[in-house]
Order: structure tokens, then C-alpha cells, then sequence
């Protein structure tokens, strides 16, 4: 760990971080926001859901209908659009912080100074991972300051609701240690926002695609999101801890291993 | 104090580095040149640590660069040839930032440098040109006070008065026991400021000379314009290589023979004389061509 440079680019990314973080928190507010609107048109609601076909339902995470607030929360914002805004900042940051700087050249500058690859990538790591603890920390914290602001606080069950965060947490660290991996392996910026792009999101596919269909729920079995499952967090059902070891354990690998490759790469500098 | 032996680099385009061998002396600038794609930057790349050699290795004080990566930094200051920043920093915000990295304490060296090179280091880096990135480069390179300094093109985008006043530092730091290794484009630059050269082509080296051999090698052209075209006529039957003539102009080729050209010209009346130095990728290819000549 070097902390020259840690401070350095928590402050080239503050700014970034920040971005999705207030977007996250934003949308988490207008999702609490709406809630007791909905609430009362729960019953017909629930209806149309029940009468959509079991797939659909199930691929946007969808099953648990409109009925409590957890699980419509875990529909609509970490089923669906909280997944989406982290996973672009999964596949961003881990880019910019290893892949721009090789293909733009800055990277020798900081290995022409006394400071180890081994160091420069675990800290560009450390970096990534706080930026994604940042966002995941506010985003909750926006989440229970709603829920005392816009709803009734009794029915709100408040440690189901830091699992749900928790599980998304271990997913994200396994998308941003994959896109880690390709960002540390590339020479080049575009070449590796497309490939973990490509990845991430092709994960996410399979997973939609294998839920709508279940000729192809083979399809989740190559998938990591299948690890990822809000429905079942906000029940209580489901093995939560047994899928975030596993997802923290990817992401570790993922960290690891760019680190491992990193050092003993040819740059072309 | 830098060795750099038996270094082989072969890319998968059939391309790279083969066998180059030289070493530099403590307290010698040592200069590197060769036509782009020849393998300057990939030897330099290896001299810095970035690459892993096939084959030979690179010392820097006695340490290995691509094991010692980390340690042998500190005795090296380096300006790549392309500059490239970390966005979003103002040039102080940038040397700050390196001195920490560099673990420079004592600011006094860089503030000098500051003052000499005479730039705003207030100003944002997206917002420098090219030289005055360079400026931030070089100071950059050498405010920690390296023992082995690699500068990579180091002129480029300097304005005339600055190289000028580069050179005064280098020969400084030379002065004080620094060890240089420079790469360029530039004669001149060579001429003022290096003991050797090594030139490298085809990832190739095919000569380690002396700076005064390789100033014997250069040929120049002068292009003596007479006063009258009968004159220019019978210049032109002198011992001396023409190049080309026309009308009361003719362009001479001198290679070291000075004394017979300014005797050959001093029978007339000159209205003017104007130099063309030539280029070091002329230099080479005249080079080239007699080496390719001799075999």
C-alpha cells in the first residue's frame, strides 16, 4: 500500500464516486418515496404481476409482489436499478485505474518512483473497493433515513434490510474484481472498459435470460448473479451467507490475481 | 553505473531489441541514437523496469532493474518521451505528488529547477502545452537528485532559449558525478552535452563511438552563393563534392575537410554562404550506407 498515491486517487475519483453515489442515494429516496402510493394499489398490482408470466416476474426480481416494503424494495431498486448503476461503476473505475493509466502513459511516473507494481496495484485496488463501500454505505444509509422520513418505521424490519446490502455489496466486489482482472491485464482503455463491460453484463443477461425461461436455466449456472438473489435476502429464505463467501471469494481471487499478473507483465511505457 | 548487456526483446511481430550491449560511466552522459522504431524506447523500457528481458539484463548500481523493481528506482530519475500525467492536477499538485512518492524532503532542488525552466506551476495540466509539460517532466526527473538520470527525447517542444538552458543543467549535474543516459533526434543536443553515443538500428546496435568521431562522420551541406555565374562554373572543378548546382548557387557536401572548402571558396567573391546541417537520420544513412558498403 503506498499512501501517497491512495490519497492522490481517492481525490482524482472523489469526484466520480460521489456521482454514483448520490445517484444511488437519489434514486433510493425516490423509490421510498413512492412506496406508500403504491402500497395501497398493492392488491391490483400484485394481480397484474400474478397474471404476467412466472418469468418475467421472476428475471426483474419481481416474484415477491408489491406487498411489504423489503420486498418491494428489493424489486425495484436492488432487483433492478441500483444493480445496473453500480455494475457500470464496476466496469468504470477498475478501468480507470489501471488500464487508462498504462494506455495513457502516466503509470511511469508512478513505477519511475520508489514504489513496487505489487504496491501501485493493491493500492488502485484499496481504492476501488472504498469508492464501492462509499457508495454501498451512503446508498443504505439514504435507504433507512426514507423508510423514518416516508414511512410508517414498525413494519420495517431493518436487518433484513443491511443483509440486502450486504449481498449486493459481495456481488459488486466480485463484477469490480473481474473487471480489476481485465483492466490489469490491458494496454488499452477501450479495449478493457469493452471486455469487462462484455463480461458483466453478459453475466447479468444469462441470468435474466435463464429466469424468464426455464428451457434455459442451465444459463444460470455460468453466471455469478445467480449469487445475487434480493427475493430471497428480504424472506429470509436462501443461503445469504453461503452466496456472499462465495461472491467476496471471486472478488479476492479476481484482486489477487491482478496483482500476481501485474507484476510480472511487459508495459509498454 | 548503468550496464545493459546481451539485451534481447523479440515481439510477435518479428520486431524488438537483439544482443544491444553497451555500459555508461559514472559522471559520463551517454547518448542514444537511432531513427524512430529502431528500439530506443524499447531498450529504455528495460533500462526502467517496464519490460522483462528474453534474454541479458539491465543494471542499474549493481541491481538487476526488472528484479529490483522498487529499490532501483531510487537511485533513477526518468522523463518518458511521451509525457502523460494523471488528469485532473495542477503542475505543483503533480510535483508535489512525485516528491511524496520520491520521498524528497528537501524542496530547494526542485524550486531552483522552477526557476530556471521558468514556468506557472499553478497552471492546470490539461491546460500546458507541450513544452511546458516537458518543463514539468524534466524537473520532475530530476529534483529528487538521481545518481543515473534517463531522459527519453528531452528537448522536444522546447523552445530554442530553453534547450539551451537544459543543456546548461545537464552539463551541471554532469559536473557533479551524475550519470546520464539520453535519447535523441537532436545533433546538436548530442554535440554539447555527450561523451558517447550508441546507434541503434533495426534493434541493432551498430556503433558505441566517441562524440568526436561521430562529429567527423556528420557531413554538412553549404549552399555558397557567388557573385557571378562563371565563378560558380569554376568552382565547380574543384576536389570538393558538389551536391548540386544552379545558376551562381552550388550546395557543397563537407565532411571534416573544412580547410580545403574555405581555401576553394576564398578565391571569390562570395555573396553568401548558408549551412544545412544535416539531420541525424541522414547521418545514419550515410552511415548505413558505408558500413553496408565496407561488408
Amino acid at each position: 500500500m503506498n499512501f501517497s498515491l491512495y490519497k492522490q486517487m481517492m481525490k482524482v475519483n472523489m469526484k466520480g464516486v460521489m456521482n454514483y453515489a448520490v445517484g444511488a442515494a437519489f434514486y433510493i429516496f425516490l423509490v421510498v418515496w413512492i412506496y406508500p402510493s403504491m402500497e395501497k394499489t398493492a392488491k391490483p398490482l400484485n394481480d397484474m404481476l400474478n397474471a404476467m408470466p412466472a418469468g418475467m416476474t421472476k428475471a426483474f426480481n419481481l416474484q415477491n409482489g408489491f406487498g411489504s416494503f423489503e420486498s418491494f424494495i428489493s424489486g425495484e431498486f436492488y432487483g433492478l436499478l441500483f444493480t445496473l448503476i453500480v455494475s457500470i461503476f464496476c466496469v468504470m473505475i477498475p478501468t480507470q485505474l489501471m488500464a487508462k493509466l498504462v494506455d495513457q502513459g502516466s503509470m511511469a511516473y508512478l513505477l519511475s518512483t520508489p514504489t513496487t507494481r505489487g504496491k501501485v496495484a493493491f493500492t488502485q485496488a484499496s481504492v476501488f473497493l472504498t469508492g464501492l463501500f462509499l457508495i454501498s454505505a451512503i446508498t443504505t444509509a439514504c435507504g433507512i433515513l426514507g423508510v423514518r422520513i416516508f414511512i410508517d418505521a414498525n413494519s420495517f424490519h431493518a436487518d433484513r434490510f443491511i443483509q440486502l446490502n450486504l449481498a449486493a455489496f459481495a456481488l459488486f466486489v466480485a463484477l469490480g474484481g473481474i473487471s480489476f482482472l481485465v483492466s490489469s491485464l490491458s494496454n488499452d482503455e477501450k479495449k478493457a472498459m469493452g471486455t469487462s463491460g462484455m463480461i458483466i453484463f453478459g453475466f447479468y443477461s444469462l441470468d435474466i435470460i435463464g429466469k424468464i425461461s426455464e428451457k434455459v436455466d442451465w444459463l444460470r449456472d455460468f453466471t455469478i448473479f445467480t449469487l445475487y438473489k434480493p427475493a430471497e435476502v428480504v424472506n429470509g429464505k436462501g443461503d445469504l451467507l453461503q452466496n456472499c463467501i462465495i461472491l467476496f471469494a471471486v472478488g479476492l481471487i479476481a484482486f489477487i490475481v491482478s496483482i500476481l499478473v501485474f507484476r510480472k507483465r511487459d508495459l509498454p511505457l | 553505473m548503468l550496464t545493459v548487456q546481451n539485451l534481447t526483446k523479440k515481439f510477435s511481430n518479428g520486431k524488438g531489441i537483439f544482443d544491444v550491449s553497451f555500459s555508461v560511466k559514472k559522471g559520463e552522459v551517454f547518448g542514444f541514437l537511432g531513427p524512430n522504431g529502431a528500439g530506443k524506447s524499447t531498450t529504455i523500457r528495460h533500462i526502467m523496469g517496464f519490460m522483462k528481458p528474453d534474454q541479458g539484463y539491465v543494471k542499474v548500481n549493481g541491481l538487476d532493474t526488472w528484479q529490483k523493481q522498487g529499490e532501483v528506482q531510487k537511485y533513477i530519475g526518468y522523463l518518458p518521451g511521451e509525457i502523460a500525467f494523471i488528469e485532473g492536477m495542477t503542475g505543483k499538485g503533480f510535483l508535489d505528488f512525485m516528491a511524496e512518492l520520491q520521498g524528497v524532503r528537501d524542496l530547494s532542488k526542485r524550486n531552483e529547477l522552477i526557476e530556471r525552466l521558468q514556468f506557472d506551476i499553478n497552471t492546470p495540466i490539461r491546460k500546458m502545452s507541450k513544452g511546458m509539460k516537458q518543463k514539468v517532466g524534466i524537473v520532475a526527473a530530476f529534483m529528487h537528485d538521481p545518481e543515473v538520470i534517463i531522459l527519453d527525447e528531452p528537448t522536444s517542444g522546447l523552445d530554442p532559449l530553453m534547450q539551451k538552458v537544459f543543456i546548461e543543467i545537464v552539463l551541471e549535474e554532469k559536473a557533479k558525478g551524475k550519470t546520464f543516459l539520453m535519447s535523441s533526434h537532436s545533433f546538436p543536443e548530442i554535440e554539447r552535452t555527450c561523451d558517447r553515443a550508441a546507434i541503434i538500428k533495426d534493434g541493432i546496435v551498430i556503433a558505441v563511438k566517441d562524440i568526436h568521431e561521430l562529429q567527423s562522420m556528420q557531413r554538412k551541406l553549404f549552399e555558397v552563393t557567388f557573385n557571378n555565374k562563371e565563378d560558380a562554373k569554376t568552382f565547380l572543378n574543384s576536389s570538393l563534392q558538389i551536391d548540386s548546382y544552379e545558376g551562381n548557387r552550388v550546395r557543397v557536401a563537407i565532411q571534416g575537410n573544412y580547410d580545403s572548402f574555405i581555401e576553394e571558396t576564398a578565391k571569390y567573391h562570395v555573396r553568401n554562404i548558408a549551412i544545412f546541417t544535416q539531420n541525424l537520420e541522414d547521418v545514419f544513412m550515410n552511415y548505413y550506407d558505408r558500413s553496408g558498403a565496407s561488408k
